[in-house]
């Protein structure tokens, strides 16, 4: 019941131990910190409670006037602060990772803007309705873990001071039932054995017991003092968003510099044998002829670069015939022969599909230049929602994203669209590059 | 790079242009006409293409061979392509010539569909080169055919038949290439700088090599080499 919640101590009881668990689980480590955390939680619970519901109160109370807001802030402010703590407590002693909850999104300096923020967060009301839910849950673990523990560690000792009962009471031991005839004391050896056998049963389920009242600690912390789960996916698209923007970036300063270095240098040559070839053309028609023969050599290779930066845009056949026709020109390119089997039941989205076609153009060009491969193929085909890509080649392999920007980069394009890159690439090769997309189609 | 033959230059030929660039078209046209060969017509769309075509056919005044660029109004896809698979399957004997600012094998293949006679497929870079773009017009118009060797190489690469190509000599693979782009053996001769009995023996090497039955004219023998390397 305790794994989920557990698994950051999981490696330490890895170790060989002689005495099963549910032996071991009362004189534990562990135990003794859910012990604690239960313990903890009361006082703690009734300092929160007792903040939340008299702020709260006296800011709702005083509404009608202006003051009712900076109360209410303050004591949601409050609540965000005890959540810390709380988290804090909840990581020290039961293992429990939760982030720390979406940030207040202030528009604007000011301590107005400041208060508004505060009252819309949903995380504050939150941590607000998590210190009133804790509170009555702190009592009952409370309640129930002390009885527990102390009966149970009570009656498993009963051997050991069972004598003050004749000794100071004038009794046989704990009275088990007693009325005007007859009482039943625990007082001969074998009462005295099943009342300790009783403790140790106690004694036995008490960890357990605690750990399943700490899992619901772990719950109520996790769901109301962690980040929501749609504030999570915001900070994870938040992320890809990023990651667009500065390859978008990167590629437009990339495609500056190409037409920087490569056409318009070309272009600068040009003009520059035309103009000398315009001088020399009255008097030494030959010289002439051999500049204009090397300004046609230069304008034709400004062409190609100017094509193949185009192409390294968006090819006009993607849009126009899709994947398997785009892919046939990559395929080319390649300094080795290349299969390409594209096996889709239709065409996905634009998106989806110029990405494919740049992820397979940058994994061919991977083959090419560090692969030493002697084949490579793409396969390309649609799993139920998901676009599946897979590059392979019988090269040197000891392709990794980690090292690299290549991949690395690739890696966080296909991350901005869901996507999953998967590199296997042994040392000595063979590799194998598996990307998937989602299907938008 | 040269891909013409010079034999066939001094025919003159009739030729229709569609090209949306008026520039491009103007220097088509002169390029052409400097050349001696005449413009019939010059549009700039794909409709208006097909419609001229059909007048001049009405005339009785078809032309030998239709320049068209790919990318035209009104979407810029591949209007140049659908309009010369059109007009292939509507006059048999026209010659099409389809320039375009990148090759594609795909087009490629559906220009070839059926026929590769008088059928040409040219990167629009190639003009810079006037003589052999002119002497691959005058091809096209005369039913030969005038593949752009980026085209070749996609074809090639891009074939089934990887373990079989594997099996050809490096020069073989030069000389299927040159067969594909549509050229005769003496053109070939002349680019490789060796003798037209070495280039025949070359071709039946190959011929021989991927199981084709040995073919005579230039054209039929492309379209063998491409439906090899397409099927």
């Amino acid at each position: 019941m305790a794994t989920e919640y557990g698994q950051g101590y999981a490696h330490r009881s890895e170790r060989h131990h002689r005495l099963p668990a549910a032996l071991r689980a009362p004189v534990e480590a562990r135990s003794w910190r859910e012990f604690g955390y239960v313990l903890l939680g009361l006082p703690i619970a009734i300092v929160l409670f007792t903040w939340t519901v008299t702020t709260v109160s006296l800011g709702a109370g005083l509404l009608v006037t202006f003051l009712g807001i900076p109360v209410l802030a303050a004591a949601l402010a409050g609540c965000r602060g005890f959540g810390v703590l709380e988290r804090a407590r909840a990581r020290g002693l039961l293992g429990v990772e939760v982030a720390d909850p979406e940030p207040l999104r202030v528009a604007k300096p000011g301590a107005l803007a400041w208060m508004g923020a505060m009252l819309k967060s949903g995380a504050s009301w939150r941590h607000a309705l998590y210190t009133l839910v804790q509170f009555p849950w702190a009592v009952f673990s409370f309640s129930v873990a002390v009885s527990f523990w102390t009966c149970g560690w009570a009656l498993l000792t009963y051997p050991l001071w069972f004598w003050v009962f004749p000794a100071y009471a004038g009794e046989g031991g704990i009275q088990l039932y007693g009325d005007a005839h007859h009482s039943v004391y625990l007082d001969n050896p074998f009462e005295i054995t099943v009342t300790a056998l009783i403790g140790l049963v106690f004694t036995l389920a008490t960890p357990w017991l605690v750990r399943a009242l700490t899992t619901v600690d772990g719950l109520l912390v996790r769901g109301l003092l962690g980040p929501s789960r749609l504030s999570a996916r915001v900070v994870e698209l938040e992320s890809d968003r990023g990651a667009v923007v500065d390859t978008a970036a990167a590629d437009l300063r990339r495609i500056e510099r190409d037409l920087h270095d490569g056409a318009q240098a070309r272009l600068v040559a040009l003009a520059m044998d035309l103009g000398l070839a315009k001088e020399k053309l009255r008097e030494d028609p030959r010289a002439a002829a051999r500049m204009v023969e090397e300004a046609h050599g230069e304008v034709k290779t400004a062409l190609q670069e100017l094509r193949d930066l185009a192409r390294g845009i968006h090819p006009a056949v993607l849009t126009d015939r899709g994947l398997d026709a785009a892919l046939s020109a990559v395929a080319s390119r390649c300094t080795v022969p290349v299969r390409v089997e594209v096996d889709l039941p239709a065409r996905p989205t634009p998106a989806i599909e110029g990405i494919a076609y740049f992820t397979v153009s940058e994994l061919l060009q991977n083959v090419s230049k560090h692969s030493g491969a002697r084949t490579a193929s793409v396969d390309v085909w649609r799993s139920e929602d998901r676009l599946m890509l897979q590059v392979s080649d019988d090269g040197v392999g000891g392709a990794d994203v980690s090292r690299g920007s290549g991949l690395a980069g690739l890696a966080a394009r296909l991350d901005a669209v869901d996507g999953v890159l998967v590199v296997d690439s042994p040392a000595g090769g063979p590799t194998r590059v598996i990307a998937e997309l989602p299907w938008r189609g | 790079m040269p891909w013409g033959d010079r034999e066939i230059v001094e025919d003159r030929v009739r030729v229709v242009i569609a090209e949306d660039s008026v520039l491009l078209r103007e220097g088509l046209t002169r390029l052409l006409t400097d050349r001696g060969h005449e413009v019939v017509a010059g549009v700039g769309d794909a409709d208006a293409l097909v419609k001229t075509i059909a007048e001049l056919a009405d005339q009785g005044e078809l032309p030998d061979v239709v320049v068209a660029d790919v990318r035209m109004p009104p979407t810029h896809t591949d209007e140049g392509v659908r309009a010369a698979v059109l007009l292939r399957r509507q006059h048999p004997g026209l010659g099409v010539l389809v320039l375009s600012q990148y090759v594609e094998e795909r087009y490629a293949t559906e220009l070839l569909a059926g026929s590769s006679r008088g059928v040409g497929y040219l990167l629009k870079d190639r003009v810079a080169d006037v003589r052999e773009f002119v002497d691959a017009v005058v091809r096209v118009a005369e039913g030969g055919t005038a593949l752009d060797p980026e085209v070749v190489a996609q074809l090639l690469g891009r074939s089934r038949k990887q373990d079989v190509l594997t099996g050809l000599t490096p020069r073989e693979r030069e000389v299927l290439g040159l067969m594909a782009e549509g050229r005769t053996n003496s053109a070939i001769a002349r680019q490789l700088v060796v003798s037209d009995g070495a280039v025949e023996k070359h071709v039946s090497n190959i011929f021989l090599k991927l199981g084709l039955a040995p073919s005579d004219g230039d054209h039929r023998r492309v379209l063998a080499v491409l439906t090899y390397l397409n099927s």
